[in-house]
C-alpha cells in the first residue's frame, strides 16, 4: 500500500512526525515501511513528449519512427513499443539524459534511421513493473513539462507492507488511525477544491429499494451484506483536475477520467472500493445483485471476456451482468466521455465469495484485494458522501434525491471480554483495567464496561474482521504497549520430553563418513523431469521440474556436468536427501518418502603430488571402500554385494554392483555409463553410488572393550590358485570355517591373473594371523591348522596351493 | 685369572664404550677426541693393547690380535660414517630437500554450508533443552493450513504459493505442520526444533528457490509467556549472530500465532578493519501459539501456552558467509563448496 506523506498529514493536521518517524512507528505496530521519493530520483531530465506523427520504420517491422515534440523542438525518435498514439503524451528522455537504471542516452542510428532520445516505459523509469508499453501520460499535460512535476514524483511516498489480517490499513485513513496515538476524533479529510456542503438523506430497504427511477434488489443476501448507491445526473466526464492527477500519480495510480479517479481517490483515502456505472446503459434502470447463472459471460474493463459460474456474485441490470461484484466492472456500462447519467455504487461483498471468484477467474484488482481482506462495514455512507462531494466538484452534475441503501443484515458491533488474568498468563506482565483501557482506546477500541478482573471491549467496525477473540485483544495490548518494552529474562524451563529423532543422528554419521573420505556435500532441489520421477506435480513450475525425484543421481550428474563445464576434473559430491515414490496402498502415505544417500565421483583419488608421475584415478575399489564405510554407519546390517544391477541403464555392467540387505536391494554403485552425462574429452571415468537409509533405525549397539592379546601372533601366508568364478568371499568363509579358534585375522595381500599361472585361474595371496589369549602358539599347532585349511579349500572349492 | 681372558674382556669393554661414545658425540670435535683416545698412535687404548701384545703368550697372541684388529676396523669405519654424517648435516639442508615443495595431501570433504548453519542453530537450541523432530515433505491441507488456523479461503493461504501433487497431497510450504504432528504425538514439556525442506511455487532468483530449508521451533508447556518467547529468541539470536547483536521484535501476522512477531537483528560486522553495525535484518517469523492451534490438537489453551518460530537457514547462510545469490547453494560448484569447507562456522 502506497501512502502519500502529505495526504497523511492532511488527515492528521497536527502531525509532528517526520516521514522516518512515521515509518518507525508503523513498523513497531506491524507495518514495515519503505520510504520512497522526496529526493533526486534520477528523472530530472525526463520531460513530457508529445508524439506528433507515427510511421513505420522502413527497415524494421517492429520499430516505428515518431516525431516527438519536447516543448522546445521536434525530434525524430525510434520506438520499439507497439501502440504509440499520434497526439499522445509520453515520458521522453532526450540525448544526454540519464535514467534511474543507469542508462545514458546518446544519439543513435537504428537500422539506418537516427533516434534522438527515447520514449520510456514505467520499468525504464523505475516507476513500476510494466515494461511492455510506453507510459501514457494524461492529456492535461503539455510538452516540455518535467515528469517529476507532472507525476508529482517529488512527493514522499511510504510503501507500507500490509499483512493479510489488516484490510483496514489499505487506506490513508486506516493508517492515520494507527499513526495517531490519541484523539481519533481529530482526524479530518482533506478539503476538496470547489466542493460545496450538501446533505443527502438515505433511503433504506431490507431487500430492495427504488427512487429516482432506479431500483435496487439483492437476490443473494448471503453474499452481500449491504449495497448503497446514488444517482448522479448530467455529469461531464473528462480529464481530472491537476490536483487529483498529481495526488493519484504520487502513489502510482494513473489518471483515467474524473469519475473513475474520484472513486479511486475515495478507495485510497477511506478504503472502500466503489464502482461507477453509466446509468443509461443499465437496462430497465434496474440494479440486481445476484449469483451468475452457469455459462453467463461478461466483457470486463480489462477487455477480457470472463466465463462466469453460479457461485460468482454479479451486479446486473435487467438482463445482463454489468459488474463482477467486488472484482471488476463490465465494459458495457463503464463510464466514458459520453456518459451523462451515472450510478455510484459502494457495497459490502463477502470476503470469501470475492476471493473464490478471483481465484477461479485468475484475476486480482485493487477492489478485490480490499474486499478479500475485509472492508469497513460501516464505511459506506462516508465513502458515498465523499465521492459525491468530489464528483460534483470536478464533474458537475446533480445528485439524486437520496442515497439508496439495501441492507439485509445491519452491522452489529461485537463486544469482547478481556480478562486481566489471561493477559498476564499470555504476556507475562500484568496490566490493570485502566492501563488496558488507555492502550485499547488509543487505537479506536471502546471500553463498554470495566470490572475488577476484566474489561468488556467494543471492537470498532473496521477491525471486525481480525479482532474476534480475547487473544486478538491481547495482541493489541502487546502491540500498543510495544513488543520492545517487554523484558527478556529467561525463566527456568523443563527440557523437552520429546526424544531427538534418530534419523538426524544417523544422517550426521553418514555425512561424516563421506566428508571424512574427502567428499563435498551437495544439495539439489527435489524436482525432476518425467523420466526421473514417479510423483507428478499438479501445478509445476516448469516442464523440466514437473515431477519429484525418485533418485538423487540425476541431480548429482547434472552437478557433475556443470562442474565439468567449469573445467573441474576432480569432482566428488554426495547428497543426503528425500526421494519420492508414487502412492501405492501397500506402503501407504509414509512409504511415499525415503531418505537416500548418493554420490558421484571422478578424477584423482588424492590431490596430484609432484613426487608421482602416475595419476591415481578413482576406481571400483575406491567407491567400494566409501560405500562400505557409509553402510557401516547407516544402520543396514548383514549387507552383501552382487555383481551387476538389474533393470538399469545407468551403470556399466560388469563394473557395478547391487547392495543387498535381507534379500532386498537397498542400493547400487559402480561406473556410470558415459552416455548418461555430457563430459569434455579430458574427463575420466565417473563413479557413483546410491542407497536408501533404513526407515526404522535400530538402537545403536553399545561398545564394550575387549582385552588386548598378551602373546605374540603367528602370521602365515598362502598363495592360492582359484578357478574363475570362485570369489574371495567364498575362500575367506571356508578359511574361517576351518581356521579354528586361534585364527584372528584374514587379509588379502595380492590378486594376480596372468602369464605366470595357468589360464582361467586366479592367484590369491592370503595372510592369516593366529593368536591365543593364553599362550604363545607353537609352529606345529599352527602348521596343523594351515594344513586343515588347505584341505578344506581343496575339497570344497578345488582351490590349489600355488607353489 | 688368565691374561687372555683379561685382555679379551677389556677389548670388548673398549668396543662397547667406544660405540656408545661415538653414537653420543654431538660434534666432529668430540669424534676426533674419541678417535685419538682409541686409535691414537701413542696413547690410544687399542694401540696400547696392540703394542703390549708382544708380552702375551704366542698361543694366545693370534686370537687376541685378531680380535683387536677386528675392533679397530669396526671402530675406524664407525668413526668415518659418523664423521661423514656430521659433514653432511653441516651443509645447508635446502640443497638436499626443498621443504617449500608441497606435501602430500588428502581431499577435504565438507558439510554443505546450509547444513553447517542448521547444525550451528541446532547446537544453540540443544543447549537450551530442545530436541529435534521431523515430518513428511508430502503433507495434507489439514496439516499445512487448516490445523494451523489458516482457512483455505483466507488470503493468508496465498502468502505461500503451494505446490500440489496430481495424486493426493501437497508439498509442505513451511515446516509448521511439524508443530501439529509433534503436539499430536507427544505431551508437554515440548521444546522442539524441526529442520527440513519446504516447497513453494516460486521461480528461481537471487533470493528465492522453489525448494528451500526452513527450521521450525515450538515450545509448549504450562506457564510459557511472551517474555519467555522473547528471552529465548533473543538469546538464540545473540549467540548465532554474535556478541553485540541487537534484537528487535515487531508485530506481524501469522495465522497460527497470536501475538505474532517478526524478529530483526542488527549485527556488528567487520568492514575494512572497522566494526560497523548493519541495518536491521529480518531473520525470523514467530509468535505465541494461537489458541486455535492448541484446540485443534486437543490441548486446553487455558492451561497450556507456548511459542513457535520459523527461520530460513539458507537466508541466514547468505548473510553469514556474505553470499549474494541463493542459487549458489544449489549449483553445487565444487569450487564454491570446497571454499567454504574450512569456513568460519564450527
Amino acid at each position: 500500500m502506497n501512502i502519500s506523506y502529505s495526504w497523511l498529514k492532511e488527515i492528521i493536521p497536527d502531525m509532528k512526525m517526520k516521514p522516518e518517524e512515521v515509518a518507525d512507528h508503523l513498523a513497531s505496530r506491524g507495518a514495515p515501511v519503505d520510504i520512497k521519493g522526496g529526493g533526486e530520483i534520477g528523472l530530472g531530465s525526463v520531460v513530457v513528449g508529445r508524439v506528433n506523427t507515427v510511421k513505420k520504420h522502413p527497415n524494421a517491422d517492429r520499430l516505428s519512427i515518431c516525431e516527438v515534440d519536447n516543448g522546445k523542438e521536434v525530434l525524430q525518435v525510434i520506438c520499439g513499443a507497439p501502440l504509440i498514439k499520434e497526439g499522445g503524451h509520453y515520458p521522453f528522455a532526450g540525448v544526454g539524459s540519464e535514467l534511474p537504471n543507469g542508462m545514458k542516452l546518446k544519439k543513435a542510428k537504428i537500422r539506418g534511421e537516427f533516434s534522438n532520445g527515447m520514449l520510456c516505459s514505467e520499468m525504464e523509469l523505475g516507476l513500476g513493473i510494466d515494461q511492455g508499453g510506453i507510459m501514457l501520460l494524461p492529456e492535461s499535460v503539455s510538452p516540455g513539462e518535467r515528469l517529476i512535476e507532472v507525476l508529482n514524483l517529488g512527493e514522499i511516498v511510504l510503501e507500507v507492507e500490509v499483512t493479510p489480517n489488516r484490510g483496514d490499513w489499505l487506506s490513508h485513513l486506516g493508517l492515520a488511525r494507527e499513526v495517531i496515538s490519541t484523539g481519533m476524533e481529530n482526524l479530518q479529510l482533506p478539503s476538496i477544491p470547489g466542493a460545496v456542503d450538501l446533505t443527502v438523506r438515505t433511503k433504506t430497504g431490507q431487500h430492495k429499494i427504488s427512487d429516482n427511477g432506479v431500483s435496487i434488489r439483492i437476490d443473494s443476501p448471503d453474499l452481500c451484506d449491504r449495497f448503497m448507491g446514488i444517482v448522479i445526473n448530467d455529469v461531464t466526464v473528462g480529464p481530472s483536475p491537476d490536483w487529483l492527477v498529481k495526488k493519484l500519480a504520487a502513489i502510482g495510480q494513473q489518471s483515467i477520467n474524473n469519475i473513475v479517479d474520484a472513486t479511486n481517490y475515495v478507495m485510497l483515502e477511506l478504503g472502500s472500493p466503489m464502482h461507477a456505472y453509466d446509468l443509461d446503459k443499465m437496462e430497465g434502470g434496474q440494479i440486481i445483485v445476484r449469483n451468475a447463472s452457469e455459462g453467463e459471460k461478461i466483457k470486463a474493463l480489462d477487455g477480457i471476456e470472463y466465463n462466469l459460474t453460479s457461485e460468482m456474485l454479479l451486479v446486473c441490470d435487467q438482463f445482463a451482468p454489468q459488474n463482477i461484484a467486488g472484482v471488476i466492472g463490465g465494459m458495457d456500462s463503464s463510464v466514458t466521455e459520453d456518459t451523462v447519467n451515472m450510478f455510484l455504487e459502494c457495497a459490502l461483498f463477502k470476503p470469501k465469495s470475492v476471493r473464490k471468484t478471483c481465484k477461479k477467474l485468475g484475476i486480482a484488482t485493487d477492489a478485490s484485494y480490499r474486499f478479500e481482506r475485509g472492508v469497513d462495514p460501516e464505511g459506506h455512507l462516508g465513502a458515498i458522501k465523499r465521492a459525491l462531494e468530489i464528483i460534483l466538484a470536478i464533474a458537475g452534475g446533480e445528485a439524486g434525491r437520496s442515497i439508496l441503501e439495501v441492507g439485509p443484515k445491519p452491522y452489529r458491533a461485537s463486544l469482547l471480554p478481556l480478562r486481566l488474568s489471561r493477559v498476564e498468563s499470555v504476556l507475562g506482565l500484568s496490566f490493570d483495567a485502566d492501563e488496558l483501557q488507555r492502550m485499547l482506546s488509543s487505537i479506536g477500541f471502546g471500553i463498554e464496561r470495566s470490572e475488577k478482573d476484566s474489561v468488556v471491549v467494543n471492537v470498532p467496525s473496521y477491525r471486525s474482521y481480525d479482532i474476534l477473540r480475547e487473544i486478538d485483544l491481547i495482541e493489541e495490548v502487546a502491540r500498543v504497549y510495544g513488543y520492545d518494552q517487554f523484558p527478556e529474562n529467561l525463566s527456568p524451563y523443563l527440557a523437552s520430553s520429546v526424544p531427538d529423532h534418530p534419523l538426524f543422528e544417523l544422517e550426521e554419521e553418514v555425512r561424516k563418513s563421506f566428508t571424512d573420505a574427502g567428499i563435498l556435500e551437495a544439495i539439489n532441489p527435489a524436482f525432476a523431469n518425467s523420466r526421473e520421477g514417479d510423483v507428478e506435480l499438479l501445478n509445476p513450475i516448469s516442464s523440466e521440474e514437473s515431477h519429484l525425484r525418485n533418485s538423487l543421481l540425476p541431480g548429482l550428474l547434472r552437478n557433475l556436468e556443470s562442474n565439468f563445464a567449469r573445467s573441474t576434473r576432480d569432482i566428488r559430491l554426495f547428497e543426503i536427501g528425500t526421494v519420492f515414490r508414487a502412492l501405492v496402498s501397500s506402503v501407504g502415505e509414509e512409504g511415499r518418502e525415503a531418505t537416500n544417500v548418493g554420490a558421484v565421483m571422478t578424477g584423482s583419488r588424492t590431490p596430484h603430488h609432484w613426487s608421482t608421475v602416475k595419476s591415481d584415478p578413482i576406481d571400483f575399489w575406491v567407491v567400494k571402500g566409501i560405500v562400505g564405510d557409509a553402510l557401516e554407519v547407516s544402520g543396514w546390517k548383514a549387507v552383501s554385494l552382487e555383481l551387476g544391477v538389474k533393470d538399469s541403464d545407468l551403470w556399466v555392467q560388469g563394473r557395478a554392483a547391487t547392495i543387498v540387505c535381507g534379500g532386498e536391494d537397498v542400493g547400487s554403485f559402480g561406473q556410470v555409463l558415459p552416455e548418461r552425462f555430457e563430459a569434455p574429452k579430458w574427463a575420466g571415468e565417473v563413479w557413483a553410488l546410491e542407497f536408501i537409509l533404513p526407515s526404522r533405525i535400530a538402537e545403536k549397539e553399545e561398545l564394550f572393550f575387549k582385552s588386548l592379546p598378551q602373546h605374540p601372533g603367528v602370521d602365515r601366508d598362502l598363495a592360492l590358485l582359484l578357478d574363475l568364478g570362485v570369489s574371495s568371499e567364498d575362500v575367506i568363509s571356508k578359511i574361517e570355517e576351518a581356521g579354528g579358534q586361534f585364527l584372528k585375522e584374514i587379509s588379502i595381500f595380492d590378486v594376480y591373473e596372468g602369464n605366470e599361472i595357468p589360464s582361467r585361474k586366479l592367484s590369491l595371496g592370503i595372510r592369516m594371523r593366529f593368536q591365543s589369549f593364553e599362550r604363545t602358539l607353537t609352529d606345529v599347532e599352527v602348521e596343523l591348522v594351515v594344513e586343515r585349511i588347505i584341505r578344506k579349500l581343496a575339497e570344497d572349492l578345488s582351490v590349489q596351493q600355488r607353489l | 685369572m688368565s691374561p687372555k681372558i683379561d685382555l679379551l674382556d677389556s677389548l670388548s669393554e673398549i668396543e662397547q664404550s667406544a660405540l656408545i661414545g661415538i653414537s653420543r658425540a654431538v660434534n666432529p670435535e668430540e669424534l676426533e677426541a674419541l678417535r685419538i683416545s682409541l686409535l691414537g698412535r701413542k696413547e690410544g687404548k687399542l694401540s696400547r693393547i696392540l703394542k703390549g701384545i708382544a708380552s702375551v703368550e704366542s698361543s694366545e697372541r693370534k686370537l687376541i690380535g685378531a680380535e683387536a684388529n677386528r675392533i679397530k676396523k669396526v671402530l675406524t669405519e664407525t668413526l668415518e660414517i659418523a664423521q661423514a654424517n656430521f659433514e653432511a648435516n653441516d651443509k645447508d639442508n635446502s640443497k638436499f630437500l626443498d621443504v617449500t615443495l608441497p606435501g602430500k595431501k588428502q581431499w577435504k570433504g565438507s558439510e554443505h554450508p546450509i547444513n553447517c548453519v542448521i547444525d550451528e542453530i541446532w547446537q544453540i537450541f540443544r543447549s537450551m533443552g530442545f530436541t529435534r523432530v521431523r515430518g513428511p515433505e508430502i503433507d495434507s491441507e489439514w496439516y499445512n493450513f487448516e490445523a494451523l488456523n489458516t482457512p483455505l479461503d483466507h488470503p493468508a493461504a496465498d502468502e505461500q504459493d503451494t505446490l500440489y501433487l496430481k495424486e493426493s497431497g501437497l508439498l509442505r510450504s513451511h515446516t509448521s505442520p511439524v508443530q501439529i504432528r509433534t503436539l499430536e504425538n507427544h505431551s508437554p514439556p515440548i521444546r522442539v526444533l524441526a529442520p527440513g525442506m519446504v516447497y513453494r511455487r516460486d521461480t528461481y532468483d537471487a533470493t528465492h528457490t522453489p525448494a528451500f530449508h526452513q527450521i521450525e521451533g515450538l515450545v509448549v508447556d504450562e506457564g510459557v509467556t511472551f517474555i519467555d518467547f522473547k528471552a529465548t529468541l533473543a538469546e538464540f539470536s545473540k549467540r548465532f549472530w554474535g556478541a553485540g547483536t541487537k534484537v528487535r521484535f515487531r508485530p506481524s501476522f501469522f495465522p497460527f500465532t497470536e501475538p505474532s512477531a517478526e524478529v530483526d537483528v542488527k549485527r556488528i560486522v567487520i568492514r575494512d578493519g572497522q566494526e560497523v553495525e548493519t541495518d536491521w535484518i529480518e531473520v525470523m517469523g514467530a509468535g505465541m501459539v494461537d489458541p486455535n492451534v492448541l484446540e485443534n490438537v486437543g490441548y486446553d489453551p487455558e492451561r497450556y501456552t507456548g511459542f513457535a518460530f520459523g527461520m530460513g537457514p539458507g537466508r541466514m547462510a547468505l548473510l553469514k558467509y556474505g553470499i549474494s545469490d541463493l542459487r549458489m547453494f544449489s549449483q553445487n560448484d565444487v569450487r564454491f563448496l570446497s571454499q567454504l569447507s574450512d569456513g568460519p562456522i564450527r
